[in-house]
């Protein structure tokens, strides 16, 4: 008698594993890496990180933030920076617009202060989804602004870059953000303040050719593109095959460009550590 | 009080009307057919009379078989149950003639809300909202046209004297019109003799929702609170909640006064549920019929507000006033209902009656289970494929959700293949969990459903 019990609780647990596994077309999200498709809930669920393969999904800055500073810590630095169109650019007023709408940022920055693990420090994050996370006037401005505030109120530092590079829509004015970031961080290094670099998929142009390559301590997510120009372009210049993992954050880190490469549910704790090592009579 | 039921029905539902009568000390009289001789609520009555062979049309739905045990056995009511006769206006009037309460409203009153036409007019004249449509019959082409053009399309054609599904045309524009007249009223006069048509607007995506109500022979009429019984496969209601999830307090107010006002437009009298389709929009409500009778749902309402609605109901044809009062009807927590029916999800529902090999049914609080099954008893395939309704009832509706997982899973039906598994899967969808599925939305999903079914009997196949 009790064999009805039996394979009824088989048969459930069938129906659980594939209830689990079944993935409703309308929210199934393919990973690039595995090629798998995984629920987005089982996704949202484990940090954006493939469930199957490890794959790092692009993140925003908000849920970035929410993931990296310890829970009601959180005030927003300079939320009303944002974009203009200084160059009268053809196209750029609505594709700023559509981006806004998009993701609900004003900029592809968005700037913090908070605590991790009870420590104060600043945090700016890039916005991949925000126009690539491209450096504009804006952005560049904000960030020096955060720099300077760090520096003013001697807190450490850190920035998770996610960028294509210079905002192009903005021509020179936005390759001058690298210099002024650049200078910003030149004086917070005079301090003898910690700037801890964060470089996620993808690091790329102008932001790799400043701020992003000027940290104390530089780390990088796993599998994130660290590099100047793209490896196509690159392929294209030279005209020879690329090695395998060229300009991945662990290609960057055995040839010297990155300290260590910290997957993102132990990036928070590694944070705590390296905040905790470098401040004021740490250990 | 009455003194002697005869319960004119089977299955579940005469048993559930046993226990009632039991509770109140009425004595019960079962009829069954050859084929139910081995049916719980035939050896749980005080008597049993057999009224004829297997098939319904000679013996449940055999008015003089029924009248003749009835008076043989010396009742005084007769409890019709649903289906069968319980809303066939003549019977009710023959028990009436045979000086037996028919425990249900009179036959004028079924006729009454029966007539479709004629209900929408009378329901109209008691500001019980209907949906937007002809006032009246359309007699010609033009004044169809007409009628369309003012409410808007889609709308649908219907005739005056039909039901089941017959004589009822769609148009999804003034092109499709003249034809689909020509066609349904071809068909009604060939269904039922009659060719009057009306026309209505089509409200897409509705939800199937409807107000129980109570009325005595001192014109009391009280509602119970609603059901949302938008779970259907082909208007066949599978799972039901109630409250129906997501009405405002305003507009569940408003529903359940424009019932109360609909019971008292037809004089109604006994337990009735009057349906509304509402609106995607959530705001506007349409009276859609009036059910004369008990329905399969009703425990439900049973469980939230903890009126006994079939004891109500021998009270009401006893003569006695109502005790209730709408003010002491509360409705607390959420409850469920999934219909375990006869039939293989896999094989297009085709009915599967055979004999139970073994069932065991979930308990625990909170937890209701109606059938009339036990180990050993057979399914007849005669008639309808209901085997048993299990009800949850919990503070919260996801707590009913869970709750009605844990009964599904303990649940176990051997014999022959039921909807169990299907209500199970249900009870996971996203679309249900989330709340107020539209009517077509069972039908939509059911693909999808069946899908994982057959996902799983490969997966299985494969770890065997």
């Amino acid at each position: 008698m009790s064999g009805i019990f039996a394979k009824r609780r088989a048969r459930l647990l069938a129906m659980k594993a594939l209830r689990e596994r079944y993935v409703p077309p309308e929210n199934a999200v393919a990973c690039p890496r595995c090629g798998q498709d995984s629920s987005h809930q089982a996704v949202s669920r484990n940090l954006y990180l493939c469930p199957r393969c490890g794959h790092h999904f692009p993140v925003g800055a908000y849920y970035r933030l929410g993931i990296t500073l310890d829970h009601g810590s959180f005030r927003e630095l300079y939320p009303k920076i944002a974009a203009q169109d200084p160059l009268s650019f053809p196209g750029y007023r609505e594709k700023l617009a559509e981006a806004r709408q998009k993701t609900g940022l004003s900029e592809a920055a968005v700037s913090a202060v908070g605590t991790i693990d009870g420590r104060r420090c600043v945090v700016g994050v890039l916005d991949s989804q925000f126009l690539l996370g491209s450096m504009s006037a804006a952005v560049g401005e904000k960030l020096t602004l955060t720099i300077e505030y760090a520096e003013k109120n001697r807190l450490p530092l850190i920035l998770f870059s996610a960028s294509g590079g210079a905002r192009m829509q903005e021509g020179i004015l936005s390759l001058m953000q690298m210099a002024k970031t650049s200078a910003a961080l030149g004086r917070f290094d005079k301090r003898g303040l910690l700037y801890i670099s964060v470089l996620t998929d993808p690091t790329t142009g102008g932001v790799t050719a400043s701020f992003a390559s000027l940290g104390d301590v530089i780390l990088a997510e796993p599998g994130a593109l660290i590099g100047f120009a793209g490896p196509r372009v690159i392929q294209q210049t030279i005209g020879e095959t690329l090695p395998e993992g060229f300009q991945r954050a662990e290609f960057q880190m055995e040839h010297g460009f990155v300290d260590a490469v910290v997957p993102r549910p132990r990036m928070r704790e590694t944070l705590s550590q390296l905040l905790r090592l470098h401040e004021k009579g740490g250990a | 009080m009455l003194k002697r039921v005869l319960i004119a029905n089977r299955g579940e539902i005469a048993l559930r009307i046993l226990r009632s009568c039991r509770e109140a000390g009425i004595e019960t009289v079962a009829v069954y057919s050859e084929a139910d001789r081995d049916a719980l609520h035939v050896q749980l009555a005080t008597q049993s009379v057999c009224i004829g062979p297997a098939r319904a049309a000679d013996s449940y739905l055999s008015r003089t078989a029924i009248l003749t045990a009835a008076l043989a056995t010396g009742c005084d009511g007769i409890h019709p149950g649903y289906g069968f006769l319980s809303e066939n206006a003549d019977f009710a009037g023959a028990c009436a003639q045979a000086g037996l309460v028919f425990i249900g409203p009179s036959g004028d009153v079924i006729r009454r809300a029966g007539a479709k036409s004629a209900a929408r007019t009378m329901m109209r004249e008691a500001h019980v909202p209907v949906t937007p449509g002809s006032d009246g019959p359309v007699r010609s082409e033009a004044e169809a046209l007409a009628a369309a053009e003012r409410v808007g399309y889609p709308v649908m054609l219907k005739a005056s004297a039909g039901g089941g599904g017959r004589g009822i045309r769609r148009c999804a524009g003034p092109a499709e019109l003249p034809s689909a007249l020509k066609e349904a009223k071809a068909e009604a006069r060939a269904c039922f003799g009659d060719d009057e048509m009306y026309l209505e607007k089509l409200v897409l995506h509705p939800r199937h929702i409807e107000v129980q109500i109570l009325a005595d022979n001192f014109g009391n009429v009280v509602h119970l609170g609603d059901r949302d019984c938008s779970l259907q496969r082909r208007s066949q209601k599978l799972v039901e909640e109630a409250p129906a999830w997501g009405l405002t307090p305003e507009l569940r107010r408003e529903m359940g006064e424009a019932a109360v006002r609909a019971a008292k437009a037809v004089g109604y009298v006994n337990a009735g549920t009057v349906e509304f389709l509402l609106d995607p929009d959530g705001e506007h409500f349409y009276f859609m019929e009036m059910n004369t009778r008990i329905q399969v749902e009703h425990g439900i309402t049973e469980l939230v507000t903890g009126v006994d609605l079939i004891r109500q109901q021998l009270r009401i044809a006893s003569g006695l006033p109502l005790d209730i009062a709408q003010e002491d009807i509360a409705c607390t927590g959420h409850a469920i209902e999934c219909r375990i029916n006869a039939e293989d999800p896999a094989n297009g529902f085709r009915p599967c009656p055979g004999r139970t090999e073994f069932l065991h049914l979930p308990g625990g609080p909170g937890v209701r289970v109606d059938t009339g099954l036990y180990e050993g008893c057979p399914l007849p395939p005669y008639y309808d494929s209901l085997a048993a309704k299990v009800m949850v009832h919990a503070p919260t509706r996801l707590e009913a959700i869970r709750k009605m997982r844990r009964c599904l899973e303990e649940f176990a039906l051997e014999g022959f293949p039921t909807t169990a598994e299907l209500c199970y899967q249900l009870m996971h969808h996203a679309a249900f969990v989330r709340g107020g599925c539209a009517t077509d939305c069972l039908d939509a999903h059911l693909p999808e459903l069946l899908d994982f079914t057959r996902h799983l009997s490969e997966s299985e196949d494969e770890n065997t």
